[in-house]
């Protein structure tokens, strides 16, 4: 089996969440899916909250701290990821958001994600592709097709759990297909010289 | 190893009392506490420079010169001379003037500016920084070391046959340091031409650092001016002491909490472990201070910012005191201790002008022995 390695970012404020809870199930339909393509995917879960204040701090300072620096270090260097927001006011919450604004604004450049959040009623799921899709569109991540929202409603097992486990099992289907057709993801060194000085110098 | 301070002239309302020096306060504020640094007996006044508030330092080479003037051994140095936004060919001759007026005691700190707003109001694109930072610095670098130059480049007027007056002291050119925080085009730069490399250090975590500094060392190497531990290393690092460490805690809290460089982000406990600031006894900065070079090796220079964030300059000169009496000798001996016989001091004019004649006389014993 292939080796590679998957980051959830879930920012659920609760806890417990029921965005964590939909994070857990994604990235183990996704290790399940991978498996089948012969990929041994190994899973790093990011919760923001545990980040916040070194969130705030990164960009009131221009540096991160130190346990958000090695959360910042496992999404460069994810083969793929899951990121998984609830909706507030129509869109990701601000610390989701925070999050990927101090990452460095190349690190997702055709990186497969998988998107998803968590709302009170499904009349928020667009919020996936209004808000949640664009954002990795401008960062140049690899976007699969299938989005998963799960509204309160679909935690309560009347016939739409099977729909969201559908949705989920399609959803993971996808980002094993994109990490299965890739070679494992390399990280530039920001330490390294890219241009030799005495091209530097020729200007 | 040399001991100095390094300030940036900021003007900042004290927070205990709201109450802000005037421009010309601070500036003679800045010349009390560089006469202080010499009386102390640190080796070195570093000033930044800013075009912007609540900045005064646009003019270090005016200040410096005055300084000059009240000190006999303070060495004057930069933190840092822009070296993007400003013409190549002024700084050549600024800071040769100032050689002379200083019988040596030059050197600088080269910076590709922090103000993004500086560069379109000199002319310069921002975008160009490293290019512009290499460019004008190859330029500097002739300017000082072949007597008539012919020149052309991407970002200013072409030269034919100029010539920088006055010629450095002694044909012996200021000794630079290359500051950085990130780029490793600047460390590669530093190393290319054998100069020092000035890691700001404060406001970024030892690992950063770390890596700057290694890189640098690397291929101070690769270039062959000499081992990697014997390249020219300095620290930026910030310190607030009072005897007792409590005191130092309960004195600075506010001036960290309110100013415009910390405030309103970490704690002062966050910001002290992430970064170089020490807040403390003089013991404690010792200790700290001491531990840097188990990351960055044996290095030649360190600087603390002192007066910063508000403090008043009597405060400010308290801390001399204690950095004078208590903290510079044990670092001075410890350090002294633990380097290397081949590990080199910071080069200063006196020895760059001493190895000059060593060379001088070599070749012409050579000379002397083919004829
Ligand atoms: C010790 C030190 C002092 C600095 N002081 C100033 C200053 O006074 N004014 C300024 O515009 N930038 C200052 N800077 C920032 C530098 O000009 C420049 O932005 C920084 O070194 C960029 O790092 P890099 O070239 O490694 O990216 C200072 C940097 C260092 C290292």
């Amino acid at each position: 089996m292939r080796e590679r390695n998957l980051v959830v970012v879930s920012a659920g404020l609760g806890r417990p969440s029921s965005t964590r809870l939909l994070a857990d199930r994604l990235s183990a339909a996704a290790v399940g899916a991978a498996a089948g393509l012969g990929v041994r995917l190994t899973v790093r879960v990011v919760e923001l909250r545990d980040v916040a204040h070194e969130l705030m701090n990164h960009m009131l300072t221009g540096f991160p701290p130190a346990a958000l620096e090695e959360a910042l270090d496992a999404v460069r260097s994810a083969d793929a990821l899951i990121a998984v927001t609830p909706v507030f006011n129509a869109s990701y919450s601000g610390l989701f958001k925070s999050f990927f604004d101090v990452l460095d604004g190349d690190a997702l450049v055709d990186k497969p994600v998988l998107i998803a959040a968590t709302g009170g009623t499904e009349r928020h799921s667009l919020a996936l592709e209004h808000a949640m899709r664009p954002m990795f569109a401008y960062l140049r991540a690899v976007t699969v097709p299938t989005s998963v929202f799960a509204a309160t409603q679909d935690w309560g097992g009347d016939g739409s759990e099977g729909q969201l486990r559908g949705r989920i099992d399609r959803a993971a289907g996808e980002l094993a297909r994109e990490i299965d057709r890739r070679q494992a993801a390399t990280v530039a060194d920001p330490f390294a010289l890219t241009t030799p000085f005495e091209d530097l110098l020729a200007g | 190893m040399q001991f100095g301070i390094f300030t940036v002239g900021d003007v900042t309302p004290d927070p205990t009392n709201g109450r802000a020096p005037t421009e010309q306060a601070r500036i003679k504020s800045m010349v009390a506490i560089a006469r202080k640094a010499e009386e102390v007996g640190l080796d070195v006044f570093a000033m930044g420079e800013h075009h912007n508030e609540p900045f005064v330092p646009s003019s270090p080479t005016t200040m410096l010169g005055y300084i000059a003037g009240q000190t006999e051994r303070l060495l004057l140095s930069t933190s840092t001379t822009l070296i993007t936004t400003n013409d190549p060919v002024k700084i050549a001759e600024d800071y040769a003037m100032l050689q002379h007026l200083a019988d040596g005691r030059v050197d600088l700190m080269m910076g590709r500016g922090n103000t993004g707003p500086v560069y379109p109001w000199f002319g310069k694109d921002i975008r160009a920084g490293i290019p512009l930072a290499i460019e004008n610095y190859a330029l500097l670098h002739r300017l000082w070391r072949e007597h008539t130059v012919d020149w052309t480049g991407k970002y200013r007027t072409p030269l034919q046959s100029f010539t920088s007056t006055p010629r450095p002291l002694d044909g012996i050119p200021p000794f630079v340091w290359h500051g950085s925080i990130r780029s490793p085009e600047i460390a590669e730069q530093a190393a290319f031409y054998g100069d020092g490399f000035f890691a700001n250090h404060i406001f970024w975590p030892a690992s950063h650092t770390q890596r700057m500094v290694e890189l640098y060392r690397e291929r101070y190497a690769h270039y062959g001016h000499g081992g990697a531990d014997q390249a020219i290393v300095g620290l930026g690092g910030q310190v607030f002491m009072r005897r007792n460490s409590q005191d130092a805690v309960k004195e600075f809290r506010p001036y960290f909490d309110n100013a415009p460089v910390y405030g309103h982000g970490p704690s002062l406990e966050d910001f002290s472990r992430e970064t170089p600031l020490t807040v403390g006894s003089p013991q404690q900065v010792i200790d700290r201070t001491l531990g840097f070079r188990d990351y960055v090796g044996d290095y030649q220079r360190q600087l603390f910012l002192l007066d910063h964030a508000g403090l008043p300059l009597k405060t400010v000169l308290e801390q001399l005191d204690l950095l004078g009496e208590e903290v510079v000798p044990v670092l001075r001996k410890e350090f002294a201790a633990l380097r290397p016989a081949h590990v080199p001091e910071a080069p200063t004019h006196a020895s760059l002008l001493a190895a000059a004649r060593r060379e001088e006389q070599r070749s012409e014993q050579q000379e002397g022995e083919k004829a």
